[in-house]
């Protein structure tokens, strides 16, 4: 693309809010069509590898080797040092400051917001995971009912899963499952043989549901820039030959090497301005966390990218007279429809096969159990809709899972030295349906550091929700006698706190209709033509699979739309 | 092979760059990488008397001693609990902590005519065993409840044995010389022979 479209009359062809998962392809895309992008992250500015500073880190050089600095976390990290076991010393410089940046939480209904404080997001930290969502899951809402139905299906953005898996690098093994389509597969990595006795179990007694590889952002091949894994571990703490994708790894660099890239770290989004004469948003709002300065910013084309909970209070906070209910909120879904996956872990087996066999390296993964519930109409025994997947990990025990034994000396150190049993573990997601009551607000009586207000949540789980939990229960003990654990531990039967499974979304769903939905196929607002929202604000439906690569393919697509309606001067 | 030839490996490959290019532009950053702090046992305590520095050293040992491989006195253990009762402990942990200190520090006397610490080893075992037979009904010992940061009303005896087995495996010493330790493993094998006498690798994997 030609660089006629850049006019000096902007300070930039276009502004992304976020650098996350949604924001770096969204940088990447739109630069290497030919604009000038500007990225704007609240978090502060870290470099690829140099600032990896837990990473490699042994035991004995952490602070407490390794005991968790519990009043530390207790007094200002309450959310993100329960919300997921990969914060600790060698990860917490990536997260949010829960003291200095907390939420208007309600203690009757708690919601737990996992949030990154840097440049890269919760790509730096992510799970990795990385699936397509299923014709079936883009049917789902038009077939049952709840929700309004998607506005595109699996053909349509096939091509664009594929454009994203061939970038990032994702390894996996093919299948032909219908429930969780085949993508573009780097060589999967290996199992532990106690994983092929039970996959061979597994076929046998109950071929009714497939195990598989995790199918991970993990490069098990070189790609340029980027060198297969180390199995080093754990990923969390950032990697240095950019194994795993994330925005620091992968799109930022892409973005960077157009020479169209500018980034800005340490500015807070206030607000977006929506200029009523030309019906457009004409500058972005930020105040520097560093200084409290304010400056603005004007572009032709603004993406929200600062995560499904960041670009809502955004928008929110970004009312004038033509919107009194929030930005681009004609349709007053914004905030509504929340969903988050529902997690937990459903049973855990004890082996005994195998035993004298075990393993070199960390396998930043497990294996993957896809949906097999309704997926042919609905199961005659399931008292819910949908589904839900598996995730599996295979765990060695040791001295760690069982320091807690009678007895001293050499017999002591001995029995604690050696492996124990293997456990197999069987952790349940399952898919979360779209609901008006479950939402998130600006909070009326509480503002943060910067003036700007609180968020605040209203979340809880259906009867859906809660019925797939049990029979996930259920399912996994017989898939554990299946594999032939010699005792299973049951999982909690708790459900998890909202939020929990870090993959909130829906806050301003994608629909054909103006009137229900916020955005349109294209991840456009309805009511602001310059104005594209591709985090997980989108969602019109959750699916049971994690949703990263699908904000990813529909950015890279909302990228290609709005470039070209920009250079055809209908934005 | 440590961080910084690996880094330097890595990015040949990755980047192009020559190593020693690579070691001048990242000396200074990796100053501030936890890899290169110093190990955390050897830092400076002051909670202890030098008496009960002596009883917690021989308790230590009991729990651990040296065999052909290191013990929890080789690899640093008694200052790794001093460390952590003064600076991790909260209030309840540390005064159930000191009276067990306490404890031992006189009644052995008056019971057995001489400090722990001077008593043998066996005598020594005796004792603890007492206590943990005392202890024994204590939600510590539960099976599996090991998933948690610390009990706070653990018993003095548990207290010990959490922290010497904890500040064992995870010191320099006792995860390469009585663990396995492999930083950079390279490649992942799902089928690595295991033989009866063979250890665990050390450090905790998270996902």
């Amino acid at each position: 693309m030609s660089d006629t479209i850049n006019s000096t009359q902007y300070d930039f062809d276009a502004i992304v809010v976020g650098s996350g998962i949604s924001g770096g392809w969204a940088a990447k895309e739109l630069t290497e069509k030919g604009l000038r992008v500007l990225v704007l992250d609240r978090g502060k500015p870290i470099r690829h590898s140099v600032d990896y500073v837990g990473e490699h880190a042994p035991s004995w050089k952490f602070p407490y080797q390794a005991k968790k600095p519990r009043e530390l976390y207790a007094e200002e990290y309450p959310v993100q040092s329960r919300v997921t076991h990969s914060f600790n010393e060698a990860t917490r410089h990536f997260w949010n400051n829960d003291k200095q940046n907390p939420y208007d939480d309600n203690p009757d209904k708690p919601f737990m917001w996992a949030r990154a404080d840097v440049v890269g997001g919760r790509s730096l930290i992510w799970g990795r995971q990385t699936y397509r969502f299923s014709p079936q899951d883009f049917q789902a809402n038009a077939s049952d009912g709840h929700g309004i139905p998607w506005p595109v299906d699996y053909e349509e953005m096939a091509p664009w899963y594929s454009h994203v898996e061939k970038f990032i690098g994702v390894n996996g093994r093919k299948e032909g499952l219908a429930q969780l389509p085949d993508g573009e597969f780097q060589k999967p990595m290996p199992w532990y043989a106690l994983e092929e006795t039970i996959g061979e179990r597994l076929k046998k007694k109950a071929p009714d549901v497939t195990l598989t590889n995790s199918r991970v952002a993990i490069l098990t091949e070189d790609l340029p820039g980027r060198s297969a894994c180390h199995y080093c571990g754990p990923c969390p703490r950032g990697c240095s030959t950019g194994s795993y994708f994330s925005s620091q790894s992968s799109t930022l660099p892409a973005a960077k090497a157009t020479g169209r890239l500018t980034v800005i770290a340490n500015a807070v989004v206030e607000r977006l301005i929506h200029d009523p004469a030309t019906g457009k948003i004409s500058d972005v709002q930020v105040i520097d966390t560093q200084t409290g300065e304010r400056a603005s910013y004007s572009a032709r084309l603004f993406f929200l990218c600062a995560s499904t909970i960041g670009s809502t209070q955004i928008l929110m906070n970004s009312k004038s007279d033509a919107f009194p209910n929030g930005l681009a909120n004609s349709s007053g879904a914004l905030g509504k429809y929340m969903m988050d996956h529902a997690l937990g872990t459903s049973s855990m087996g004890v082996f005994l096969d195998n035993m004298d066999s075990y393993y070199s390296g960390n396998r930043p993964t497990g294996l993957y159990i896809p949906r097999f519930r309704n997926l042919q109409g609905q199961d005659e025994d399931a008292d819910f809709i949908r589904g839900y997947g598996y995730q599996t990990y295979t765990v060695r025990m040791d001295w760690s899972t069982s320091f807690n034994r009678k007895g001293f000396g050499a017999d002591l150190k001995d029995s604690l030295r050696k492996p124990g049993q293997w456990l197999w573990v069987l952790s349940y997601f399952s898919e979360c349906l779209p609901r008006e009551s479950n939402r998130m607000f600006l909070s009326p009586n509480k503002v943060d550091r910067f003036g700007i207000p609180q968020v605040a949540f209203d979340f809880t789980w259906s009867d859906n929700e809660i019925n797939m939990q049990a029979d996930a229960g259920r399912q996994a003990d017989r898939l554990m006698k299946a594999a032939g654990a010699v005792l299973t531990l049951p999982g909690g039967t708790d459900m998890s706190i909202p939020g929990e499974g870090i993959h909130e979304m829906g806050t301003a769903r994608m629909g054909n209709d103006p009137a229900q939905a916020v955005l349109n196929k294209y991840n456009q607002a309805h009511d602001v033509p310059n104005l594209f929202v591709t985090d997980g604000s989108f969602m019109t439906s959750s699916s049971c699979v994690n949703p990263s690569l699908t904000y990813m393919a529909f950015t890279a697509r909302a990228a290609d739309y709005a470039a070209r309606q920009l250079a055809e001067g209908l934005i | 092979m440590n961080r910084r030839e690996f880094l330097q490996c890595a990015a040949v490959m990755v980047s192009g760059m020559t190593a020693s290019q690579l070691g001048l532009a990242l000396s200074d950053a990796q100053r501030a990488h936890l890899a290169t702090a110093p190990n955390y046992n050897a830092g400076k305590a002051s909670y202890l008397s030098a008496a009960q520095r002596r009883i917690l050293a021989a308790a230590c040992e009991t729990i651990i001693p040296r065999s052909d491989t290191p013990g929890a006195i080789d690899a640093g253990v008694p200052n790794f609990i001093e460390l952590m009762v003064s600076d991790w402990f909260n209030a309840t942990e540390r005064a159930i902590f000191d009276a067990g200190m306490i404890d031992l520090e006189t009644r052995i006397p008056q019971q057995y005519g001489m400090a722990f610490d001077r008593l043998t080893a066996p005598a020594q075992r005796d004792i603890l065993e007492a206590l943990e037979s005392a202890a024994s009904d204590h939600p510590w010992y539960e099976f599996g409840n090991v998933q948690r940061d610390f009990i706070s009303d653990a018993p003095f005896i548990c207290q010990l044995k959490e922290l010497t087995i904890w500040g064992f495996f995870t010191s320099e010493r006792g995860a390469k010389e009585v663990l396995r330790y492999n930083p950079m493993p390279m490649q992942f094998d799902g089928h690595l022979p295991l033989s009866p006498n063979d250890s665990t690798w050390a450090g905790v994997v998270e996902s």
